[in-house]
């Protein structure tokens, strides 16, 4: 029996080799820790709508704040974290002139994009100093309404991003992992 | 019937088949932690602590355990492990069922489509996959002359 024991053990161990090899030089390899549920739909949120505000993208004066639907807590690292929303509350935010971001790169923004979206491809983005990340957004509100979106399906570029603008002191930003692909199966308004 | 299942090649098969099985089920996760990982938290089982290892490390088990199943190699060992790999998933399809949580298996592949349905299925499935694993672990080493190479590697 103790011989089988120790079978379980080697088989177990290899195996583990093998996971932590693979992922160690997988380039869509996972951090060996998840911390937070970063797919995780908050429910009761997804039931609130805005209704009686009207976003401003770019009033980088203003204090106006919408209702808190959509503001998350505030983490230990100083920074609002970023949830994840439905596509009807996606919706619903658009109606209210939400700014959304497209997490894509430049030709997959191109060829289409939810209407009046912005394009800061992650790639891109992330290799920016600090101060140049600021430069590009300072001329957004900061409490205003972001939404953050790729391609949708597996892609994660849109979490990535929707991390790295929160960093930056945006206090509301949404991750819509439904991304173009459900938004255009919708019939929501695209570009161009 | 007893006959039947402790015969040398009904064994075999089962084995091989079990083997294939788990080697197929492990494929497309190998190299795809991320989303088996995603798979895994629609279960709202685990601590997430320990998500993002068990998606690393447990498709490579599947995978091992595949292979030394087909092998016929560390046959008690490794359909132990099979049959303690099939509990565990069952244990968390039966608790997503009951809990009435709306998920796809992952079991698998990776697609998020599949239905509520589908889950039941593969609950009726695990219990045959348990079944022959015990009829692996009880007599696969009924005969001992079947592999005697083997023997003599894990009797050091």
């Amino acid at each position: 029996m103790a011989k089988i024991y120790k079978q379980i053990l080697i088989i177990i161990a290899i195996s583990a080799a093998l996971g932590l090899t693979a992922n160690a030089i997988n380039s869509d390899g996972v951090k060996l820790v998840l911390y937070k549920n970063i797919y995780a739909l908050d429910t009761a949120k997804q039931k609130k709508s805005i209704t009686d505000f009207v976003n401003d993208p770019f009033d980088t004066t203003s204090n106006k704040k919408h209702n808190n639907v959509l503001s998350g807590q505030m983490n230990k690292e100083g920074y609002i974290e970023p949830e994840n929303i439905t596509v009807e509350l996606a919706k619903n935010i658009f109606d209210r002139n939400a700014l959304f971001v497209d997490a894509r790169t430049k030709e997959e923004f191109d060829s289409l994009h939810v209407k009046g979206a912005i394009n800061l491809p992650y790639e891109e983005f992330r290799s920016k100093t600090y101060y140049q990340k600021i430069e590009t957004m300072k001329k957004y509100n900061k409490d205003g309404l972001i939404v953050v979106y790729c391609k949708g399906d597996k892609c994660e570029v849109s979490i990535d991003l929707a991390y790295e603008i929160a960093r930056l002191g945006f206090t509301s930003v949404s991750i819509y992992r439904g991304g173009i692909k459900e938004w255009k199966e919708k019939g929501f308004p695209t570009e161009p | 019937m007893k006959e039947f299942i402790s015969n040398k090649y009904v064994v075999i098969t089962l084995r091989v088949l079990l083997g294939l099985i788990f080697i197929y089920s492990s494929v497309g996760k190998l190299f795809n932690p991320a989303d088996f990982a995603k798979a895994i938290l629609r279960y709202d089982f685990l601590p997430i602590y320990f998500v993002n290892l068990l998606a690393i490390v447990l498709p490579w088990l599947e995978f091992v355990v595949g292979l030394l199943l087909i092998a016929g190699i560390y046959k008690k060992a490794s359909s132990l492990l099979a049959g303690a790999s099939l509990v565990m998933f069952l244990i968390a399809l039966i608790s997503a069922v009951a809990r009435g949580l709306d998920i796809s298996c992952g079991c698998f592949s990776l697609e998020e489509s599949s239905s509520k349905g589908d889950i039941i299925y593969r609950i009726v499935q695990d219990f045959f996959m348990l079944a022959a694993v015990i009829i692996v672990y009880k007599f696969g080493d009924a005969k001992k002359e079947e592999t005697p190479e083997v023997s003599t590697e894990i009797s050091n």
